[in-house]
């Protein structure tokens, strides 16, 4: 299969033997420190990306409109979205 | 003109407008052309009312939406991430621009093309473009219009317009088992209305569709060819030796009831023109969830025939939703009823419904030619009134107090018109 992202990925697929696995769809943007799965999802009345956090299984789905606010985030409230106090870990 | 007979200008006298226009066995015709009652009929039942306006299974994921109408309104139905139901007004808080364009997608919120004003998909304003000309974030109280009250039945979704009002479960009244008879004949209880409408723009007053839908009378004229096609034993069921009845359902609503005639022949799935052994996935999920004799019950009655004041009409295997457009002219949606777990049924009921109601169907084809003769005809000047009189001698009440008619007799008419005179002889607010 031609690999056309860059950046570390894999291609996912099911473990012979491992019948409890999860298998994420999708491919995956991966680094040592978190998971994420990709794939477009055409379940609605139009196509999102959905996006799954392989280490805990959370899912979100992000519209078109959505995508586009994330690359016109400047890095100054990206910064502020990976401080881990903003939401997650928030205490 | 004769002298008995008074003519519409003279019928402010005496009564209301509406006593002289709607009487027991005659109606005016010009409540099918006079643009002063058709503009009343908007403030007073489309504005009003509670009005069909789409199902919940046209948006199933969070954050779908569909443009749908509601009489003279564009709306936008909306599932929000939550997954609640929302009828926007589809028009911009700014200068009004209509902000959805396509008429279905998937988008937690939208942004109006002219100025970028941006709402979540409850309608809620969340932005505006350099908002120092506000005075900075958050300074507007504004958002898109939004449907009063919105309401839903089964997953059928309805408007209203009006901030009070009759709740929807008081609307529906009697029309509410009628649509239980057809969620019934899911093995899993649930309809989709998920296949897709077409949409028939018709030349006619919208009442002609409402008056139609259970008149008994016409079909052995208008539907002769498509009875002839297919070998239907409906037709059949349309004449004065039927012991089909038609029945007065109150609050506007009425419906064709065929099943004395379906009890008789005691044969489940006659009323779809099949035979269990044709449809047996089907037949054995009914058995399944209901027992034998319940699910044989179920598939031998079939689903209804019935007409809900003032635009959703189910026709069996399909649903048409009437919405007006002007004083002679109206779109008629239809689409095939999708039934959860209805196995090899669901195929057939898009295949049966194209065949009635598609671009080259037999049914809605016939039955529009006729709408739009009405139209044509009404304007002419007499004999000025349309008979509705027909099964009046023979009229009674039925064990649950509903007025009854013959298979074939006009008493789902009258029963419309009552409501309707007791909508439009109510107070402009
Ligand atoms: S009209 Fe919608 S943003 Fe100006
Ligand atoms: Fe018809």
């Amino acid at each position: 299969m031609t690999r056309h992202e860059e950046g570390p990925h894999h291609e996912v697929g099911l473990e012979e033997g491992a019948d409890d696995v999860v298998v994420p769809q999708g491919r995956v943007v991966e680094s040592e420190f978190a998971s994420i799965a990709v794939r477009l999802d055409r379940e609605g009345n139009s196509v999102r990306l959905r996006v799954e956090d392989l280490r805990t299984g959370r899912v979100r789905h992000l519209d078109a409109l959505e995508l586009e606010s994330i690359v016109w985030l400047g890095e100054g409230h990206l910064t502020q979205l990976l401080d881990p106090s903003h939401e997650r870990w928030r205490g | 003109m004769t002298a008995v007979v008074p003519s519409a200008s003279e019928v402010e006298e005496g009564g209301s407008r509406y006593d002289r226009l709607i009487q027991p066995a005659r109606v005016h015709g010009t409540l099918y052309t006079d643009p002063s009652i058709y503009a009343e009929e908007l403030r007073k039942i489309w504005h009003r009312t509670w009005v069909f306006v789409g199902h919940e299974s046209e948006v199933p994921q969070p954050n779908d939406y569909v443009r749908k109408q509601l009489a003279d309104q564009d709306v936008v139905m909306t599932r929000d991430k939550d997954g609640e139901v929302h009828l926007l007004i589809n028009r911009c808080a700014h200068r009004g621009l209509q902000v959805c364009d396509d008429q279905a997608g998937n988008s937690s919120s939208f942004r109006c093309p002219y100025h970028g004003w941006t709402y979540r998909n409850t309608g809620e304003l969340l932005g505006y473009p350099y908002n120092k000309g506000y005075g900075g974030k958050n300074q507007l109280p504004l958002g898109m219009g939004k449907v009063a009250r919105v309401d839903s039945y089964q997953g059928f979704v309805f408007g209203s317009l009006a901030e009070d009002g009759p709740s929807l479960d008081e609307h529906l009244g009697a029309a509410k088992g009628e649509i239980d008879r057809l969620v019934g004949l899911s093995p899993e209880g649930r309809v989709a209305l998920d296949a897709g409408w077409l949409r028939h723009r018709t030349r006619a007053n919208w009442k002609f569709l409402a008056e139609n839908e259970t008149d008994g009378y016409h079909p052995q004229f208008v539907h002769g060819s498509i009875f002839g096609v297919t070998g239907s034993p409906i037709g059949a069921l349309y004449s004065d030796n039927s012991t089909a009845v038609t029945r007065n359902l109150g609050d506007g609503h009425s419906e064709n009831d065929l099943r004395p005639e379906f009890r008789e022949f005691a044969e489940p799935m006659r009323w779809f023109g099949t035979t269990p052994d044709r449809v047996p996935s089907y037949v054995q999920a009914m058995k399944d969830a209901f027992g034998e004799d319940e699910a044989n019950r179920r598939m031998i009655e079939g689903a209804p025939h019935v007409m809900i004041f003032p635009n959703l009409f189910i026709a069996e295997i399909q649903v048409f939703n009437i919405q007006p457009v002007g004083v002679g002219e109206c779109v008629q949606y239809s689409t095939a009823v999708q039934i959860d777990g209805g196995h090899e049924l669901n195929q057939r009921m898009v295949s049966q419904s194209i065949g009635s109601v598609g671009p080259a169907g037999m049914l809605l084809a016939d039955d529009t030619e006729m709408y739009e003769r009405n139209q044509r005809g009404v304007a002419m000047a007499d004999p000025e009134w349309l008979d509705v009189r027909r099964g009046l001698v023979r009229e009674s009440v039925d064990a649950d107090g509903f007025t009854i008619g013959a298979a074939t007799d006009e008493t789902g008419m009258r029963g419309f018109w009552n409501h309707y005179k007791s909508l439009m002889e109510a107070e402009d607010r």
